[in-house]
């Protein structure tokens, strides 16, 4: 029996400690630990509403824009306004421009470092590749050239951020041509999600940290010309979607299959739903609300309500057991102790259960509950690897892995559908985009959904200043500790069961981490 | 140059993937950035060929969000794999780094031990709790940062939080989050900041050109940061100065004065107080900057207190007054209500002096008798 | 009817004159200064700053003219009085009325039953003139401060260092504004006292009319 212990933890936003005990090449048990507190919610108190809009974002600088519209959900709520429908095309176009800069980013930048082995690339056949390429039908680029700068750079010794990378390690499977495409896309990855960003940019000001969707709209006017801007560069990302990140999910897959065997978790999935419908109603949302109990694949209705936020195991000494409507953080650290206190995330349970949210979670709720499009791209998915009509192998860490790459062709797609929406309201001329605010008083919930998973953002205005914030974030779901009950959470409870091949370096513990993109 | 030698240096890049007009293209762009002219293309073209062996760098993730990474990634020229690959052998970077857990920390310990390594810090620097506020292999960040900062060339603090504390350091800052310089001032000499939140990557590189290449630190301000880029205010540079100018403002979000890209000043904007270079630089490959967008500069730049107690409410002219019992109050309540209470104490004391006789001035007579006895030598009238 | 006699003597024509020039600009600097701070109408905002700068440096260079002044411009040093000394006598705390602070304050307190007397200026009177001459200086370095953060010019650093010590731009701008609030209130007190027993200061500040003595 052995610890393994990964901190920090990298590759995430954030900071996150995990622990695991290994038993017989196998995980038996583990801890999460979140590193970082700042203290949000303290400051935001007795500040103007539509200043937890601008500052909350800065909770997470990979998906401010959901927690940008989380608070300003709040706020609407809150204060009984409805933005105009100009306003919620604007909002779901930027929402969707994070999710797929974030996907991208996530896969390539974040994950595939845990997949895909740099340094086998320089054996690559070139021939071999393009021939590759071409079966995989993922997009070529130029491998030659990329295969010499990659031996340059290697040869002059100076590994850079590959320094130390888990190369040659034995859990490591791809041929060295899919390595090397791999390698290729990594690189192109890294302009389209900055075309992706630059989305947000054009409509939000800037990103990370946009400035548009403030409590009651958005200040940005969508005029013909920024419209085709953004049209064009959502091309350019739509494209790369599907011509690369897909069939290479495709071509990878196979060759780690035996990841569906494990990293299921707590098989509790939450979405509280993303990107509006016109009704504005969260139940008909594109990714509509709903939750899944205990791995049974049918749909129920989470109750905000019964969500507890427990700080047993978490450095807090304000009361456990608390709804974050009614939500208290007051810091206490004592020291790390994985048998008492060991993490700055307090544990929210939802009717005392452990909920996993994310893009699995989305899409399983969206599949359950009939949005067509997703219902075809898993259908499909699932043939392609050869388990079709047995939706239940996604609750893996494979499933997690696709269903990540293939919310974020449903959403590349939902987009097009958006813009084109969006430039025939500008070109009627009578969309607006704006309703002022004009209550000081009242209680609101923002539930939405970051691209890694269930958000909530709980305010209380008193004459028109914050009387009290509380934010449950998807991590804060995904990788909570043990609560009262000593139930692990979501990401403890994946990890246990995975195969580690080497203690030392323990490479498949952190691909159940990355999975979950905390 | 000599062509020979330039063709050389065009060799050089081209195996690490820098096309000659990639290369040409961020020499322009990097030189306008600094300031210089043309003229010094050749010397940063020479000083990247004198740079063979890439220079080793730490960046630090301390009380962060992630965002002045991801901010980088958004990089125009060169792009963020040229940075990461071509330029600096960023052997640490939490983000984005290969390694993980021991093989991660032997990376950056390996690095520190070697010394004449550039330190990038993001992030607040976590002092509550005992620094506990944030752990990394079982250290604080503030030991992390210790341990980093003083075999360091040059420190390069990106983004708000490491420069002053940031958000993180707003009223009543329950994590202790403070700035490098706060908790370090003997660094001073050797650190750059680059606040705003999230940092602009353009200036990362303008800073990376200037400390790596051409060897020095650039000339800075009281706070350290580059008057270059923070030396103007992003008013006197607005594109919509001229509605400002001629007073044609934006009333209320979502009008015909918006898409007029009318002035912002009436909303809140902070761009008046706020220096940094936003507007000719702008963001994200320069697609777009905030005040473009519509929405009021919220002074992410400001230095001298953290951003968000400088500049909220942010869709307001002014911060709030800060008064005891009360809370943050509008400073023109607070003009008026005070304005309005000396005007109505003056009636009070009208109305009660002429109810009290008082209206006729003093009486001599007597004044004259007391100021004599109290060694006056003269008073009244004559 | 005011007891006191107002002569000329005691108000010298310049000093009338350099009265209208700081009132003028003084409400030109807080109208242009409110419009600056919330345009309240339709009006170009290049002019009213334009006007106010303008008006900043009438207002410091008549301050610094009407303080030069006091040192050679001799002026009654007593009300109803026609006996003359420089002006700056009146400014300097006088033997006759340094222990009357106090008591002066006692009687606006409704503390005290009689009107202390004094020189040509109370005690109460005396401090709080002598304070506006700070305040308007400030208001100036403030102003200054405010409209050229970013400006190379010599005395740049005077001023950035200032910002710098109170916290920044928005700080600074913080206390323009307040100063402008503090000179308003001390504007209406001092044409509130000035005028509580009768308008003969008026007259003769505005109109130069004087007022004789009566009964004596
Ligand atoms: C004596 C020299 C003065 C100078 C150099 C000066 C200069 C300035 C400047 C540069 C501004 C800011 C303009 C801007 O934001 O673009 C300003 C604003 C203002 N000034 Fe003055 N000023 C002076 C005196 C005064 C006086 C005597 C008053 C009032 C009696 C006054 C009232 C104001 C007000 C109310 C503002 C608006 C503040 C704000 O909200 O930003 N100023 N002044
Ligand atoms: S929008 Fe802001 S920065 Fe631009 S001119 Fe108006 S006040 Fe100045
Ligand atoms: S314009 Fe203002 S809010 Fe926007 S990035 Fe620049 S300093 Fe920050």
């Amino acid at each position: 029996m052995a610890r393994a212990i990964i901190d920090p933890v990298t590759r995430i936003e954030g900071h996150l400690r995990v622990e695991c005990e290994v038993e017989n090449g196998v995980i038996t048990d583990a801890w999460s630990s979140g590193s970082l507190y700042r203290g949000m919610e303290t400051v935001l108190k007795g500040r103007a509403p539509a200043d937890a809009y601008y500052v909350s974002q800065r909770i997470c600088g990979v998906c401010p824009i959901s927690h940008g519209h989380a608070s300003t959900k709040a706020t609407e709520d809150a204060l009984k306004v409805t933005p105009p429908d100009g306003a919620r095309l604007v909002r779901n176009i930027i929402e969707g421009a994070e999710t797929l800069h974030s996907h991208i980013l996530w896969f390539y930048t974040l994950t595939a470092l845990d997949y895909v082995d740099v340094v086998s690339a320089l054996s690559a056949n070139i021939a071999d590749t393009y021939a590759l390429a071409e079966k995989a039908g993922t997009a070529v680029a130029d491998f030659g050239a990329i295969q010499k700068r990659l031996k340059t750079f290697v040869e002059g010794g100076q590994l850079s951020i590959f320094t130390n990378g888990y190369w040659g390690h034995p859990a490591m499977k791809l041929p060295a041509e899919l390595n090397l495409i791999a390698v290729a896309h990594y690189l192109q990855a890294l302009e389209i999600q900055a075309e992706a960003a630059a989305i947000i940019a054009v409509m939000g000001g800037k990103f990370p940290h946009f400035m548009t969707s403030i409590p009651g709209g958005t200040a940005w006017m969508p005029t013909e010309e920024k419209l085709d801007d953004v049209l064009f560069r959502w091309k350019t990302v739509s494209e790369f979607i599907t011509n690369a990140l897909i069939p290479d999910t495709l071509a990878i897959a196979p060759f780690y299959i035996e990841a569906a065997t494990y990293g299921g978790g707590v098989k509790n999935f939450l979405s509280w739903g993303v990107f509006e419908d016109k009704s504005l109603d969260p139940l008909k949302r594109v990714m509509p609300r709903g939750a899944i109990l205990d791995g049974k694949l049918e749909l129920v209705q989470p109750d905000v309500a019964k969500i507890k936020e427990y700080v047993e195991h978490s450095w807090y000494s304000s009361p456990s057991g608390l709804n974050p409507a009614q939500g208290q953080t007051q810091a206490k650290f004592t020291s790390y102790d994985t048998n008492a206190q060991y993490s700055w995330i307090k544990a929210p349970r939802l009717d005392e259960k452990p909920m996993e949210a994310g893009p699995l979670s989305r899409m399983l709720v969206s599949y359950l509950a009939g949005v067509p499009e997703v219902k075809d791209l898993v259908d499909t998915t699932l043939t392609a690897l050869g388990v079709a009509g047995k939706p239940e192998v996604l609750i893996s860490l494979l499933g997690r892995l696709a269903a990540r790459n293939l919310e974020a062709k449903f959403v590349a797609d939902k987009m097009g559908e958006w813009i084109m929406e969006l430039i025939g309201a500008v070109k009627g001329g009578d969309a607006k985009f704006f309703t002022e605010p004009t209550e000081t008083n009242g209680q609101g919930a923002g539930l939405w959904e970051a691209p890694r998973g269930a958000l909530g953002h709980f305010i209380d205005v008193k004459d028109g200043k914050i009387a009290n914030y509380q934010v449950v974030s998807p991590s804060t779901w995904d990788c909570s500790p043990r609560d009262a009950a000593g139930v692990r959470g979501p990401l403890e409870e994946a990890l246990v069961g995975t195969p580690i091949a080497d203690i030392e370096k323990p490479l498949e513990a952190l691909r159940i981490v990355h999975s979950f993109d905390p | 140059m000599a062509q020979g030698v330039r063709d050389g240096i065009y060799d050089l890049l081209a195996a690490r993937g820098v096309s000659r007009r990639d290369f040409v293209k961020y020499c322009g762009s990097v030189a306008a950035l600094l300031g210089l002219s043309e003229m010094y293309a050749p010397q940063i073209v020479s000083a990247v060929e004198a740079g063979a062996k890439l220079k080793p760098t730490v960046w630090l993730d301390m009380g962060l969000c992630t965002g002045c990474t991801e901010s980088l990634a958004q990089v125009d020229t060169p792009d963020v794999a040229s940075i990461v690959l071509d330029l600096l052998s960023v052997n640490y970077m939490e983000t984005i780094m290969a390694a993980a857990g021991t093989q991660a920390e032997e990376a950056r310990t390996k690095t520190i031990a070697d010394g004449g390594y550039v330190l990038v810090v993001e992030g607040a620097i976590m002092t509550g709790e005992g620094g506990n506020t944030l752990r990394i292999a079982g250290k604080t960040g503030l030991e992390i940062l210790k341990e980093a900062a003083g075999k360091a060339d040059a420190i390069i603090c990106v983004g708000s939080c490491a420069v002053d504390g940031g958000w993180v350091n707003a009223a009543p800052n329950p994590a202790g989050g403070k700035g490098v310089l706060d908790v370090m001032p003997e660094l001073k000499a050797k650190t750059i900041n680059l606040p705003t939140c999230p940092v602009n990557p353009e200036w990362i590189v303008a800073m990376v050109v200037d400390v790596l290449l051409l060897g020095k630190l650039p000339a800075m301000d009281d706070k350290n940061r580059p008057t270059l880029i923070f030396g103007s205010t992003i008013h006197d540079n607005c594109p919509r100065r001229g509605h400002f100018e001629n007073g044609e403002f934006v009333e209320a979000f979502g009008t015909e004065a918006e898409v007029k890209q009318w002035c912002l000043y009436k909303m809140g904007c902070k761009g008046p107080q706020t220096m940094t270079n936003c507007p000719s630089v702008r963001w994200n490959r320069r697609a777009s900057w905030c005040v473009e967008s519509g929405s009021p500069c919220i002074g992410c730049g400001h230095v001298y207190t953290n951003w968000v107690d400088a500049s909220a409410p942010f869709l307001s002219r002014m911060t709030d007054v800060n008064l005891p019992g009360l809370g943050g109050v509008r400073p023109e309540t607070v003009g008026t209500v005070v304005g309005a209470a000396a005007a109505a104490g003056l009636l009070v004391h009208g109305i009660a002096s002429a109810a009290t006789g008082r209206t006729s001035g003093p009486p001599m007579e007597t004044e004259k008798a007391w100021d004599k006895k109290h060694k006056a030598s003269k008073g009244g009238d004559n | 009817m005011s007891q006191h006699a107002h002569y000329r003597a005691a108000h010298p024509l310049i000093f009338v004159f350099t009265h209208y020039v700081n009132l003028i600009s003084m409400i030109g600097l807080a109208f242009t200064g409110f419009f600056i701070h919330y345009p309240f109408f339709v009006w170009s905002m290049g002019l009213a700053r334009s006007i106010h700068f303008m008006l900043m440096f009438i207002l410091i260079i008549n301050l610094t003219a009407r303080i030069i002044l006091s040192f050679w411009v001799k002026d009654a040093l007593l009300l109803g009085s026609n006996v003359v000394d420089t002006d700056i006598k009146n400014w300097l705390p006088q033997k006759e009325n340094k222990h009357q602070f106090l008591e002066t304050v006692k009687y606006y307190l409704f503390l005290r039953k009689e009107h202390v007397i004094s020189g040509k200026y109370g005690s109460l009177q005396k401090t709080a003139y002598l304070a506006t001459i700070p305040i308007t200086y400030a208001m100036a370095y403030t102003g200054f401060a405010l409209y050229g953060p970013a400006q190379h010019w010599a005395l740049a650093p005077f001023f950035n260092a200032g910002t710098a010590a109170v916290g920044g731009l928005m700080a600074m701008r913080m206390i323009h504004y307040f100063g402008m609030w503090i000179i308003i209130v001390f504007t209406m007190v001092h044409a509130y006292l000035a005028n509580i027993h009768g308008i003969a200061p008026t007259k003769i500040m505005f109109a130069w009319v004087e007022t004789k003595p009566e009964g004596h």
